[in-house]
């Protein structure tokens, strides 16, 4: 079930769109499908698709693309599973593309999953590196069983080459360059859906606007030991100028905004410091944030797995601790003003 | 839509947590070290059919593609409350990735004539999430994935799932038969009834399909796997401090080396 490999060229970056505002790890995957399109030799390809989203597709030229190809119809917006799927099945089969990259988040992965199937690609999740071999076969790395070994994927026999990434794991860097005419990158594609193929229905929507904390340099994190209570977390992230952050148990306890959760389901960060107070170190955790440079840890439990992966550790009560450090911070703050 | 919906519900056998080994020779995963479990997301997933049968009528079939031993989740599944299970088993499937285990899948879920198939948010294993989705598009279905709750409306044959969507949420009506994959932690499984585990893990047997079964022995396996594992590393442990300090002083003199 090969296919005509050669027939297949160019990287394609999906850029995930809502209401007009795109998410951040597209403009992350167009950084590094730029990287990766240098490298074989193709074009960097955007796809847009929403409805009234030719800005969109023109500010992906302008960070970088060669092209963009926009599926403008209201059937896209808000973003559905069938009706996207079906219009990237025929884009794929008509255009060919070699890779396409995809955010690893909730909309990403549900229309990852889809649109992977009847383009028979092979899918590689949640990638922490990519790169291309010699013959520009994409090198898909991701980490297996917390983080303990990593498992490079190929797909040698099957185009497109696809890829999910989760949001942090690369730099979008700030590559807006003057392009004088970027709507002439812009091909507007053929909707090959109607409405009245469609088998789901959005009818309600509530969204608020989206924290980013993947470029902070400092991350306050809290975890179940809050027990609720996630003031210290939020007054030593003001006081250090940094930006709250939780485990997943936090984030469904409803104590912090899920677009603040960290690890291997939600963001990744990279900051100068990462303080992770009441957090066990589950490895789902550990791997959103084990590339912070400076890891300190707070628990009242001596054995908990965080201090093995912390540089400084305190065996103490985070109601206690935390306050403390935070005037700690602020008494120096003043020194100094 | 009278008699209730045929509620099929996927469960996957993964190994314990972290007794996890890994062939350094082949880069597969060294299964058989590691006591193998209920993928814990898929608890969610049997508790969410649970609720739904409860809730329109109908019945709870379990499905797993996995060895012989993977019987035992099915009996996890029927011991809480599932109605019957099937297991996929077959040398065929061996290696096969997320392309053709949902193919398996979705040719069992077409077979039991599924109106809602529902599965975890993602393996602990291999945690790729693309089962649901691929399910979906191997039957053309509707799909419903990082989903909070389930709101079943029969009259119009709609299942209307609130999705975790970036920034808050959504409420989406899809077209039945539709594929649901439950955000882990979404609600809380019921515990095995005491009866119902005894049937689960003396009576109970469940049917078995093969590759052949279903049509499918030339598109499943290694051999038909877009993706192959074409090396392992171990990752090379980030190195830490592991400074334990006493005093609060002493760790914001570290802190303060830093920002
Ligand atoms: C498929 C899947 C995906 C997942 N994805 C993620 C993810 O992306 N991110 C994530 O974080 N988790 C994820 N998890 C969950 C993960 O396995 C852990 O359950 C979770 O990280 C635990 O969060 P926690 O450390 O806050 O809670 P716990 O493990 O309950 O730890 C709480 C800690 O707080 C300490 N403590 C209690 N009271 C105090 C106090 N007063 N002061 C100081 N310390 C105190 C305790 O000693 C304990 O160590 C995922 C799980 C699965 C199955
Ligand atoms: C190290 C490693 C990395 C891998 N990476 C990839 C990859 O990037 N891309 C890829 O295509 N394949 C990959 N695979 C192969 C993949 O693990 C298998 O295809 C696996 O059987 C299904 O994927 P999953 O566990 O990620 O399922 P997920 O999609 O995470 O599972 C979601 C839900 O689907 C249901 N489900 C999944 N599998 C079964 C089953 N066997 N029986 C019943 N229900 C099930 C469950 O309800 C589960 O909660 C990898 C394998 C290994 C060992």
């Amino acid at each position: 079930m090969s296919v005509d490999i050669e027939a297949y060229e160019d990287v394609w970056v999906f850029v995930e769109q809502h209401d007009g505002v795109v998410a951040p790890v597209s403009w992350e995957l167009l950084a590094k499908g730029r990287e990766l399109a240098d490298e074989t030799g193709d074009d960097l390809v955007a796809l847009v698709m929403g409805d009234g989203v030719s800005a969109l597709a023109e500010a992906a030229v302008s960070r970088g693309a060669d092209r963009a190809l926009l599926a403008d119809d209201p059937v896209f917006e808000p973003y559905r599973a069938d009706p996207y799927g079906e219009q990237f099945r025929a884009l794929v089969e008509e255009r060919k593309p070699s890779i396409v990259l995809i955010g690893g988040s909730h909309t990403g992965r549900d229309f990852a999953g889809r649109v992977a199937v009847p383009a028979h690609a092979g899918l590689t999740a949640d990638c922490t590196e990519l790169d291309v071999d010699d013959e520009g076969l994409l090198l898909a790395s991701r980490p297996t069983f917390g983080g303990d070994a990593m498992a490079t994927i190929k797909c040698p026999a099957h185009r497109p080459q696809m890829a999910t990434v989760r949001p942090g794991v690369f730099d979008a860097g700030n590559p807006t360059e003057h392009v004088s005419d970027p709507a002439a990158a812009v091909e507007e594609v053929e909707v090959v859906v109607a409405e009245e193929d469609t088998l789901s229905t959005v009818i309600e929507r509530v969204v608020g606007d989206v924290v980013d904390i993947t470029d902070a340099d400092v991350v306050v994190a809290g975890g179940a030991g809050c027990e609720g209570n996630f003031a210290p977390i939020e007054e030593l992230a003001d006081a250090l100028g940094g930006e709250v952050a939780a485990t997943r148990a936090a984030v469904d306890e409803g104590w912090v905004e899920p677009a603040r959760q960290v690890g291997q389901t939600g963001k990744t960060v990279r900051p100068q410091l990462y303080v992770a107070a009441g957090i066990s170190g589950a490895v789902q955790h550990l791997e959103g944030m084990n590339d912070s440079d400076v890891v300190v840890a707070v628990n009242t439990d001596p054995n908990a797995p965080i201090f093995e992966n912390a540089d400084y550790g305190i065996v103490g009560d985070l109601h206690e601790v935390l306050p403390e450090l935070t005037a700690l911070v602020r008494a120096k703050q003043e020194v100094t003003a | 839509m009278t008699d209730g919906w045929n509620i099929v519900v996927c469960v996957k056998q993964v190994p314990d947590a972290d007794d996890v080994t890994i062939d350094p020779d082949t880069g597969t995963l060294n299964r058989s070290d590691a006591p193998a479990v209920l993928n814990s997301p898929d608890r969610n997933a049997v508790e969410s059919a649970l609720e739904l049968r409860a809730a329109v009528g109908g019945t709870v079939t379990a499905i797993t593609m996995g060895p012989p031993v993977a019987k035992a989740v099915l009996q996890t599944a029927v011991g809480a409350g599932a109605d019957g299970g099937v297991l996929l088993t077959d040398r065929a499937f061996g290696g096969s990735d997320t392309w053709p285990t949902s193919l398996a899948l979705a040719r069992a879920a077409a077979e039991l004539d599924a109106d809602v198939v529902i599965c975890g948010e993602e393996s602990t294993d291999s945690s790729t999430g693309q089962v649901p989705p691929g399910i979906a598009a191997h039957n053309g279905w509707s799909q419903l994935t990082y989903v909070e709750s389930l709101e079943p409306r029969p009259d119009e044959g709609v299942l209307v799932g609130k999705r975790d969507v970036e920034g808050g949420y959504e409420r989406v009506a899809a077209q039945l038969p539709v594929v649901v994959a439950m955000e882990f932690g979404a609600n809380v499984p019921r515990p095995a009834g005491l009866h119902r585990k005894i049937f689960a893990e003396t009576e109970f047997e469940p049917v078995e399909w093969t590759a052949s079964d279903l049509g499918i022995e030339e598109q499943v396996g290694l051999a038909n796997s877009p993706t192959k594992v074409g090396g392992m590393d171990t990752a090379s442990p980030v190195e830490r401090e592991r400074v334990v300090v006493d005093s609060v002083d002493d760790l914001y003199e570290h802190i303060e080396e830093v920002v």
